[in-house]
């Protein structure tokens, strides 16, 4: 049932490692805070319950963006979707993150959301996963321990569901520079045009060399428990010179490894056609974006 | 009066008056307002479709620090409320029965919402299940579950009527070409932006006072001195700012307002209840889905000579003002075209789920989803343009429907020459890109209707001594711009500035009793009646005036403030003449004036009478594009023709007819209730009920009016803000037809049903 | 446990003893009593809730007040001055922008965060800016006429 929030006590650590001493402290009776664009929602449908809230908002640190070409991006969990929808840095050097960000939610929302916390809420239909993926971005997770760094492939387990363990942090995401001859693109597809929780999202970051594809990758959103990597699309193109058939056979691959269902917004045919779709034009609109 | 060449007013886009204290905030809508002392009250829902209240416990509740009362509906004298005499089956809360998932069982009131919902939470509630049902067809079995002992095959009410000289099945034995299809419409909910609210006040004299947002008070009022079994005298409503209406709950009395005055009545403080979002998503009051048989026979020059229409309405748990609804889908078939003869039944069937009633041109958009499909189809056998069609069986000035009703003013013919020259139809149709489309949607509407009871209006105006005007109506401002096209009236009347005439809230222990708001029939109605209401403070004026002038009262002019001579110096101002009339004779000025429409009552028992003094008519061309990969709709362009009289303030025409259309539009592509098989509502937020955003409006909405004058409506006026419901869906599905080559029969269509279509016409 | 705070709030600064879990549009409507600010939804899809912070439009609804600390909170009772109306609230006068006004403040401040900080939108731009505010009765049209109006009449002051 949807209510005012329930009670609970607020802590705002100012400091990673006080933040993370506060989750160790507090165990399974906390949340973490960054935008609230949708935990609050959230604790407002009882859906999610937490004694003490961290609110996260005065960790400076977490909120840095920095670019360098070799070294790519580092950018802290707690950029602001519209950070990154405004950033001339990603504008110019990771175009598809500009896209992927202008197109979650509303102003409004994209204000107050942080990528951290798109990402992990771990909704398969996160609208800055998709993206980074298919950009080959890491998290880096820091602990008592200090930090680890995995591929954020790996951060997602199921539908809300991240490997994070108790005690851990999302602090930052590294995504490598795109690179020369290389483009990107999101599509997100919903009912209406705007407002939407994508009903499928589809992100393709796509290398050529000399008519070839060198590099391509290819990454899903509603259409699996997590956000996904369609890896036997990216197969289909690597190495290949890309044509209409190609892309046409990846995106079918894509289709089939899509594990849709059906719910009030789509049902799993629709999702898996759209997957094949919005796969192609992803793709072929990525080819578009290559610099020549 | 006789009327003006000119108008100094009347035509003119004046600005909302309460756009003022709408910009800045400063208007208040029901939940801006506390009251010292205020406690906060929720409402216990139940969660099973169907089942037998065996006890309820508040035992815990009410031991909850903070908590003031706990009641149920047992703390009411059992009466059923409602519209009609044989469909009133509300009770303010359950008794013995709940009947769909979110029916109010029990309420509480406490210091604040945190301890108002804590408590919700230690209500216990013993519940035995019962079998349910969802599906009305299910519904009317033999052996289906009843809501209601008494109403066998779970029948609400039934419309059932036929007219016409030569009976249906001669008509079409008679006939040159049969078509005839089935559709499906789906629920959907009006969408206002503030939910109900209301602060409920018992004082120790057992006056009840309500403040709400209520869009036709006078409803309210009666529900509720029934609900409560005592005289309406003992209520008040006093109506809040109202953030929108579309009909539907704030039309009537609802758990909330009982639970509200009951609550107060235990603890002596007001009681605010405001529901939230999910609440209003879950609970009734929504559009009737309807399933709609349309058969339709024409002659070989296309010329309708018979209609049959089986309809089945899904009521859900309560009937509301059902009656009403399921008689409109047929009679809105007897306004747009001249059908000789007709059969139209339709059942509403009670089942489990949240309850439909009126909503935003009620009824309108599925008839004409319906009927005009079945019109293009029609057209497309017999080879016609989709124009020429509607053109040769369109109402004309004068026409008298078999069942009764008389078409007065008409441009519904030039309505469709203008839709069909200004979209570039000739140009377009059959000659778009593959998967672009055009098409054609048409409807007449009512400009107020008389139904049982009362259905006039009235008004009362006070002349003050500087020469402004205080009125009072009946009427609502739930956003459609009464508050200004009322004053206007009163402006145009005696030479004054809209600015000049305030209006004032609806108090049921002060204003003028009043039909309510609905039927677009506020300007018509409300308006005539305050026009009635100005020329007689007018006349009393101007009997002053003509002596203290020395001219005949024929003679003087109310212009500018002034009162002048006709071909003199000779003059006034109206201030002074207040003054004069008050301070020298004694004569407050006060004018009255009501407003019953001459066309006669409608029988419901027989569909037969007049429904309406003035009738409205549009027509609408679409103009899309569909993705056929994805079946997303791109609507280019539309067109709108309306015959709605003249336009008193075109800005505020303009914004209905486009408001309507853009609400609409979501109707058609994406919007509506989704629920699970167990009756459960699965959309309850603004996520997932999506109505259509400032991304989804057309590229291009061009309107045009037809300045006919209607005789009967104020200064030629008829009405705008419904009718313009009508001709949206069926135009738009009309398109989507011409663009894919598929008729949709069921709504919305998505664009998952545009890609199955699609991909199912590349097979066969 | 109750905590007092500072909020900045149209300029003044206001101190409130709010609960860690009162969300920002609460506090500022029961106990500012700047009920201007509208409460519809509760989270985020709707946008009658939207107030300035620091000069950006959020839901109010979606924020703990607590975090608002610090902040620069303008509502819609902040953005006229003396009377006067502001150039925006003008042109949804005029234009017919407001029919219910349910939707009016927040649409109105979104607007005026918009026009701060692009004074000549595309009316593509002015859609998508306003595209989390929903408006059940205007069709929308006339309210991205009154924001183009008062785009032109600020370009001029």
């Amino acid at each position: 049932m949807f209510r005012s929030l329930p009670r609970f006590e607020y802590l705002s650590p100012s400091k990673v490692e006080e933040a993370i001493g506060l989750l160790r402290e507090h165990g399974n009776r906390v949340k973490v805070l960054a935008g609230g664009t949708d935990l609050i929602p959230m604790m407002k449908w009882g859906k999610v319950k937490a004694e003490v809230v961290v609110g996260l908002g005065g960790i400076r640190e977490m909120g840095v963006m920095e670019f360098g070409p070799r070294k790519g991006l580092k950018l802290g969990a707690l950029c602001r979707i519209t950070d990154i929808e405004k950033s001339a840095v990603i504008r110019d050097h990771y175009p598809i993150l500009s896209q992927a960000a202008s197109v979650l939610a509303s102003v409004e929302v994209r204000n107050r959301a942080t990528v951290g916390g798109n990402l992990c809420n771990a909704s398969p239909a996160a609208d800055m996963a998709p993206s980074l993926l298919a950009l080959d971005a890491k998290a880096v997770i820091a602990s008592s321990k200090g930090e680890r760094v995995i591929p954020l492939e790996a951060f997602f387990v199921g539908p809300g569901k991240t490997c994070l363990k108790q005690g851990e942090l999302l602090v930052r995401l590294e995504v490598p520079a795109m690179g020369p001859r290389t483009g990107g693109e999101y599509i997100k597809l919903g009912i209406r045009k705007a407002m939407e929780i994508s009903l499928v999202g589809a992100a393709a970051v796509v290398r050529v060399e000399g008519g070839k594809c060198e590099d391509a990758r290819l990454a899903l959103g509603s259409v699996a428990p997590k956000p996904m990597r369609a890896k036997k699309a990216e197969g289909v193109l690597k190495g290949k010179k890309v044509d209409q058939g190609v892309i046409a056979a990846a995106a079918d691959a894509a289709s089939k490894e899509a594990s849709p269902i059906t719910d009030i917004r789509g049902s799993e045919w629709y999702r898996r056609e759209m997957v094949r779709v919005l796969s192609r034009r992803a793709i072929e609109n990525a080819l578009g974006k290559i610099k020549r | 009066m006789g009327e003006k060449e000119t108008f100094d007013v009347i035509g003119k886009p004046y600005p909302k008056k309460d756009a003022r204290v709408k910009v800045t905030g400063n208007c208040r809508f029901g939940g801006d307002i506390s009251v010292a002392g205020m406690l906060h009250g929720k409402l216990l829902r139940s969660p099973h479709a169907h089942a037998r209240i065996l006890n309820i416990d508040t035992s815990k509740a009410e031991r909850l620090k903070g908590v003031r009362s706990v009641i149920t509906g047992k703390d009411f004298p059992g009466i059923w409320y409602g519209n009609f005499m044989h469909t009133r089956d509300y009770l303010p809360l359950s008794i013995d029965r709940v009947r769909y998932i979110g029916e109010e069982v029990a309420a509480v009131a406490a210091v604040d919402e945190e301890t108002a919902w804590e408590a919700l939470d230690l209500i216990k509630v013993d519940y035995e299940p019962l079998p349910a049902v969802f599906d009305p067809e299910e519904a009317m079995k033999e052996g289906a579950p009843l809501l209601y002992d008494n109403k066998p095959g779970n029948i609400s009410c039934i419309s059932d009527w036929a007219f016409g000289d030569e009976g249906v099945e001669k008509a079409f034995a008679e006939s040159y070409l049969v078509k005839e299809n089935t559709f499906r419409t789906q629920s959907i909910k009006h969408g206002m932006l503030e939910t109900h609210t209301c602060i409920g006040t018992w004082d120790s004299d057992g006056k009840i006072t309500l403040e709400s947002n209520k869009q036709s008070p006078y409803v309210a009022w009666r529900q509720l001195a029934m609900g409560l079994g005592i005289d309406p005298n003992r209520v008040r409503i006093k109506q809040t700012f109202i953030g929108a209406g579309n009909s539907g709950g704030k039309q009537e009395a609802l758990a909330m307002d009982f639970a509200a005055v009951m609550l107060s009545k235990n603890t002596g403080k007001p009681v605010r209840i405001v529901h939230t979002m999910e609440e209003v998503l879950m609970m009734g009051h929504m559009r009737h889905a309807f399933k709609i048989n349309m058969k339709i026979g024409v002659n070989k020059e296309g010329l309708i000579r018979a209609v049959d229409c089986l309809a089945i309405a899904d009521g859900g748990a309560h009937s509301s003002i059902g009656q009403l609804s399921i008689y409109l889908m047929g009679a809105w078939m007897m306004i747009a075209y001249k059908i000789p003869n007709i059969r139209y039944k339709c059942s509403r069937v009670y089942t489990n789920k949240s309850f439909a009633g009126a909503l935003r041109g009620h009824v309108v958009p599925q008839s004409r989803f319906a009927f005009e499909g079945v019109m293009d189809d029609i057209a497309d056998e017999l080879g016609l343009d989709h124009f020429e069609i509607r053109r040769r069986n369109a109402a004309t000035p004068g026409y008298v429907a078999p069942n009764g009703f008389k078409i007065t003013s008409c441009g519904f013919q030039e309505a469709l020459q203008k839709a069909k020259d200004v979209s570039g139809w000739e140009k377009k149709k059959g000659k778009l890109p593959k998967y672009h489309g055009i098409g054609l949607g048409a409807n007449g509407f009512i400009s107020g209707g008389n139904i049982m009871g009362l259905s006039a209006c009235s008004a009362m105006l006070k002349v003050q001594e500087d020469g402004t005007v205080a009125l009072q109506t009946g009427a609502t401002e739930v956003g459609q711009g009464c508050d200004t096209v009322l004053p206007m009236i009163v402006a145009e009347v005696l030479g004054i500035e809209p600015d000049d005439v305030s209006f004032a809230l609806v108090d049921s222990d002060v204003t003028p009793v009043d039909g309510g708001t609905w039927g677009s029939r506020v300007t018509f109605y409300a308006g005539n009646a305050v026009k009635v209401a100005a020329m007689d403070a007018r006349n009393q004026l101007s009997k002053v005036a003509a002596e203290i002038l020395q001219a005949r009262e024929e003679d003087l002019v109310f212009r500018k403030k002034k009162i002048s001579v006709r071909n003199t110096e000779k003059s006034i101002e109206l201030d002074r003449l207040v003054r004069l009339c008050q301070n020298k004779r004694g004569m407050s000025i006060m004018g009255r004036g009501y407003y019953n429409a001459p066309c006669g009552n409608l029988d419901f028992s027989t569909g037969k009478g007049n429904f309406s003094p003035a009738y409205s008519f549009y027509a609408m061309v679409t103009e899309l594009e569909v993705d056929p990969e994805t079946g997303q709709v791109e609507i280019l362009g539309t067109w709108t023709a309306h015959d709605g009289g003249i336009e008193l303030n075109p800005m505020l025409v303009r914004g209905q007819l486009i408001g309507s259309a853009i609400m609409h539009i979501g109707q058609t592509l994406f919007e509506g209730i989704i629920r699970d098989e167990k009756g459960k509502t699965l959309n309850t937020s603004f996520t997932d009920y999506k109505m259509a955003t400032f991304m989804d409006i057309p590229k291009s909405q061009s309107l045009y009016s037809m300045h006919i004058v209607d005789p009967e409506g104020p200064f030629g006026a008829k009405e705008a803000g419904e009718g313009s419901s009508g001709p949206v869906i069926a135009s738009i599905a009309n398109a989507i037809k011409d663009a894919i080559g598929v008729r949709f029969l069921e709504l919305p269509i998505t664009p998952e049903k545009i890609v199955r279509a699609i991909r199912e016409r590349e097979r066969s | 446990m109750k905590q007092e705070i500072e909020l900045k709030v149209n300029g003044q600064i206001c101190e409130v003893e709010v609960e860690p879990w009162w969300t920002l549009v609460d506090v500022l409507r029961d106990h500012l009593h700047l009920t201007g600010t509208k409460k519809s939804c509760g989270e985020g899809d709707c946008g009658a809730c939207t107030v300035l912070m620091d000069g950006e439009p959020v839901n109010s609804c979606l924020m703990l007040a607590i975090e608002a600390r610090g902040k620069d909170i303008t509502t819609i009772e902040g953005i006229s001055q003396g009377g006067e109306l502001h150039p925006i609230q003008e042109a949804f006068m005029k234009f017919g922008a407001v029919q219910c006004g349910f939707c009016t403040p927040g649409m109105i401040m979104a607007t005026k965060a918009l026009l701060d900080r692009n004074p000549n939108p595309s009316e593509e731009e002015i859609k998508k800016s306003l595209s989390g505010h929903l408006c059940r009765c205007t069709g929308y049209v006339q309210i991205i006429e009154a924001v183009t109006a008062a785009a032109e009449k600020m370009k001029t002051l």
